[in-house]
């Protein structure tokens, strides 16, 4: 079986799956990386989202086999210890309720905010176009990530 | 809600953690499923060591169980809030007979009285304890931050120490409740307990379980209802790397041939090559619009009787001021973000089940039938849910996890992929609300004539033939919601249902039957307002004098709650304030109210703009007033209020489910079309508290928010919408 290797949260992982896997289940069935969810697998929801570098990533739109060499950000990796200003906001917010798609909503948020330091109430719209919340948390996700965003510039 | 047994248990358990004393509190409560059903009940352990575990008896769903319980502990024991730790109960054991069920809106109303009872046991038995030791009376002492303290002194002794001479007292039958000006944490904005699990990626939902060896399976399901296998050839599935076997799945909805493997990919790839040959079943040539056109006929078929008052078909026939209108509500999904799913491990006669419920029993007790064993032999470990919304009130894909796990001898988890999901459900049936009423005008009274026409919820049964010859058959189920409890004083009254069925599974969906009901019902009686040149909040309260309750015999509507709702919508909003003139939009605003079974009260005034050539529909602005009486957590009430707003306006706005030849035709968020970031109004959510003790609050802003909506839509427009959801192509038809 084809082997495969990627950085995850800053640690070498070596994987033997088929080259077509999606990244979302090498993450979650070989690496036990549970905090990326499944939503759709078809890139419509964003429960998936990881960062590759600085950017994201839907994890289930990403084969190992594009992802071999590359390196790669969970949710598990984004802080040691939940202290990522993303995550202190959502907490402070108050902003999940099943919880579900909120790593995926919180990965996306922290890419946002290292490049647009200080976003609009439209840009947080079209950046989250790709999320689904059954819950309805949208307003609390807008106003913890201008939590996040006032602490990461002070 | 009355509690017809009532016992306490005591013991005392060896463990490694020291000696523990433990309350139990079973209450059997009013079991009516038709209507809302509280059986509550609680378990308390306090340790040697100050520990006080609480079993959380209603699965977390996002509606904060997790978080309100250990409130309500903490207050009425005197706890310390830092050292609770929040078990969650599994069906059998010491919780046989008690509810596990979670539903109706009823975490907060249908364990909070329980709770409290047994907290207040055990807040006595402590004290007891203490006072003894002390040599001073009882009286004197109270309960805080984790230990008893005696007043005049000052002294104070932590829990642990006292628990083992608490535990030999006896059980007090009626402890004193606290004043409610007491309690420091409860109507206090507490955030959630699980928070930062859920922030850092480490809650554990029905998908996240691992269990050694296990087996990942997916199923290639019926592509049609009533569809049957009739054979399959797995060679080419096997094939796929890391498939180990493929089986026919007998149970559950969407039976099936499984695919299990090492890994859920592996398992969706030998799918995907299976080849499968059905035979078309009753139900194949099922098409949700022809059903639809069906279902505006079956208005013209004698119902049941819902609701009697004066002489309405009379009154009526003498009218000349008449307004008609027929309202349809379509199929919904339930569409939670995690899909079904669930980890079975049969062995040894035993049976291990992880499942994302809301209804344990049901799953325990249908795995102990699916092995022919008993259910003290089956443990339902019950993960967080990612999303429930009504859906996880069925375990049809529970036993599917044990007939695979007991076929092949391993752990089994099975996924629903979200196509699988989108199809399988237990789907929002459509409903048709058929109205006409007179005109008011000054000393003529009301005539309401409603016919509402929808499937009965398969919880709820299809009436007989005799149910049909009493009148009261439905009142005694206060069914259908929203027509049923229709809460306004219409003199002459005239409700009836007709059930009308399809092969299509139905089950509850957040706010169960009144969507369809009240979207028809505040929709008409805006329609009525502006046909009669009246204002559509006056109208309301109007229709709600004298301001009193209202009782029908299983519920009570109180009148004067939804009044005042109205009357704080109105201010809140700035109701008749002059909305501003914008280029391209016109611009409305629309008001609708709801009792949601009888406890909960909620008024919403929608905020709309509308393209000036109806291209486009944007839902600015959503004000909302909730009374569910006694506001446990604040916060908790907002984020439902909000969540529910957004749940509502998906099925206004957005997706709903079309069936073509017996198969559900979406497939995911894609063609399912729900509220995201960007079409996301503002949202005000403002609580009135109109009753000292707790109402449910997770459903009840949903109903208001389609009629609100709609009727903004016609105010800013002129266009009435009367099939949801509400489209610019509707606009443009209308």
């Amino acid at each position: 079986m084809p082997n495969f290797n990627i950085l995850v949260n800053g640690s070498r992982r070596s994987v033997q799956c088929d080259a077509d896997t999606p990244l979302l289940w090498v993450l979650r069935d070989e690496l036990q990386l549970t905090g990326t969810k499944y939503g759709c697998g078809m890139g419509v929801c964003g429960a998936c989202t990881v960062h590759q570098e600085n950017r994201v990533v839907r994890s289930c739109q990403i084969s190992i086999h594009e992802a071999d060499g590359l390196s790669f950000t969970t949710i598990e990796g984004l802080s040691l210890d939940g202290s990522h200003p993303c995550q202190t906001a959502w907490i402070e917010e108050d902003v999940a309720q099943c919880g579900y798609c909120q790593t995926g909503m919180i990965m996306e948020a922290a890419a946002l905010l290292t490049k647009t330091a200080d976003p609009t109430d439209a840009q947080i719209d079209e950046t989250f176009s790709g999320h689904v919340c059954r819950c309805g948390t949208y307003q609390r996700i807008r106003k913890a990530i201008h939590r996040a965003a006032a602490s990461l510039r002070s | 809600m009355s509690v017809t047994r009532r016992s306490f248990l005591v013991k005392t358990v060896g463990a490694t953690t020291g000696l523990m004393i433990g309350f139990r509190l079973d209450c059997a409560a009013n079991v009516d499923e038709a209507t809302k059903v509280f059986s509550p009940n609680a378990f308390i352990e306090i340790s040697v060591n100050d520990e006080v575990r609480l079993w959380a008896t209603r699965s977390e769903m996002g509606q904060g169980v997790r978080t309100l319980l250990p409130m309500v502990l903490a207050d009425e024991l005197g706890a310390d809030w830092n050292r609770i730790i929040v078990e969650q109960a599994s069906p059998g054991g010491k919780f046989t007979g008690v509810r596990l069920r979670t539903s109706g809106s009823g975490s907060a109303v249908g364990t909070w009285h329980t709770l409290r009872v047994a907290a207040a046991a055990a807040r006595e038995m402590l004290i007891a304890a203490a006072a003894e030791r002390w040599n001073v009376p009882p009286s004197t002492c109270d309960t805080k931050n984790g230990g008893v303290i005696h007043r005049p002194s000052g002294r104070a002794i932590q829990f642990g120490e006292i628990v083992i001479a608490a535990a030999k007292l006896p059980v007090p039958k009626s402890p004193a409740l606290r004043d409610p000006k007491d309690f420091s944490l409860i109507g206090k904005p507490i955030r959630r307990l699980d928070g930062q699990a859920i922030v850092t990626g480490r809650a554990i939902y029905g998908m996240d379980v691992k269990r050694p060896e296990m087996l990942y399976a997916v199923l290639a399901r019926r592509p049609s209802f009533g569809a049957k296998l009739v054979s399959f050839d797995s060679e080419q599935a096997m094939r796929a790397r890391g498939v180990r076997h493929v089986l026919p799945v007998t149970t559950g909805i969407a039976t099936g041939v499984a695919v299990l493997a090492d890994g859920s990919w592996a398992a969706l790839k030998g799918r995907a090559a299976l080849q499968i040959r059905w035979s078309a079943g009753e139900g194949a040539a099922f098409d949700s619009d022809r059903f639809s056109a069906d279902m505006q006929r079956g208005a013209l078929l004698p119902g049941y009787p819902i609701r009697r008052a004066g002489a309405a078909e009379v009154e009526i026939a003498s009218s000349s001021r008449i307004i008609d209108a027929t309202y349809e509500y379509p199929f919904q999904a339930h569409a939670t973000l995690e899909t079904m799913n669930c980890t079975a491990d049969v062995r040894d006669g035993f049976c291990e089940i992880w499942a994302p419920t809301q209804c344990p029993e049901v799953a325990q007790q249908e795995t102990a039938k699916l092995l022919g064993i008993s259910e003290d032999k089956v443990r339902v470990n019950i993960t967080l849910l990612g999303g429930g919304f009504g859906r996880r009130l069925f375990a049809d894909y529970v036993p599917e996890a044990v007939e695979l796990s007991k076929a092949v001898g391993r752990p089994v988890q099975v996924l629903w992929t979200r196509e699988d999901d989108m199809k399988y459900g237990f789907f929002q049936p459509p409903d048709i609300e058929v109205l006409r009423a007179r005109l008011p005008d000054k000393g003529v009274p009301t005539v309401w004539i409603q016919k509402s026409v929808g499937s009965n919820l398969s919880m709820f049964g299809i009436p007989s033939e005799q149910d049909a010859k009493e009148l009261d058959r439905y009142a005694k189920d206060g069914s259908p919601w929203g027509v049923f409890d229709n809460p306004y004083n219409l003199t002459h009254l005239t409700a009836d249902f007709i059930p009308f069925n399809s092969p299509v599974p139905t089950g509850p969906w957040r706010s169960v039957e009144y969507p369809g009901t009240v979207f028809a019902r505040e929709s008409f009686i805006d329609e009525i307002a502006h046909a009669a040149g009246r204002d559509p909040i006056e109208l309301r309260l109007a229709f709600l004098e004298p301001g009193d309750v209202l009782d029908l015999k299983v519920q009570k509507v109180n009148r004067a709650r939804l009044q005042n709702v109205l009357h704080l919508a109105a201010a809140k909003s700035t109701w008749g304030s002059k909305l501003p003139t914008e280029k391209d939009w016109h611009l409305g605003r629309g008001v609708a109210c709801n009792v949601y079974s009888e406890d909960c009260y909620a008024a919403h005034v929608a905020e709309v703009a509308v393209r000036r050539d109806l291209s486009a529909i944007r839902v600015r602005k959503i004000i909302c007033i909730v009374d569910c009486g006694l506001a446990l957590n604040p916060l908790g009430i907002e984020g439902q209020a909000e969540s529910a707003i957004i749940w509502g306006l998906s099925s206004t706005l957005g997706g709903k489910i079309h069936f073509k030849n017996g198969q559900a035709q979406e497939t995911s968020y894609s063609d399912f079309e729900v509220i995201r970031m960007d079409n996301t109004p503002a949202i005000e959510i403002h609580i009135h508290q109109g009753a000292d003790s707790p109402g449910g609050f997770g459903e009840t802003a949903v109903p208001g928010v389609a009629p609100a909506v709609a009727n903004a839509v016609f105010a800013a427009c002129g266009k009435r919408v009367r099939r949801l959801p509400i489209t610019p192509e509707k606009l443009a038809m209308a």
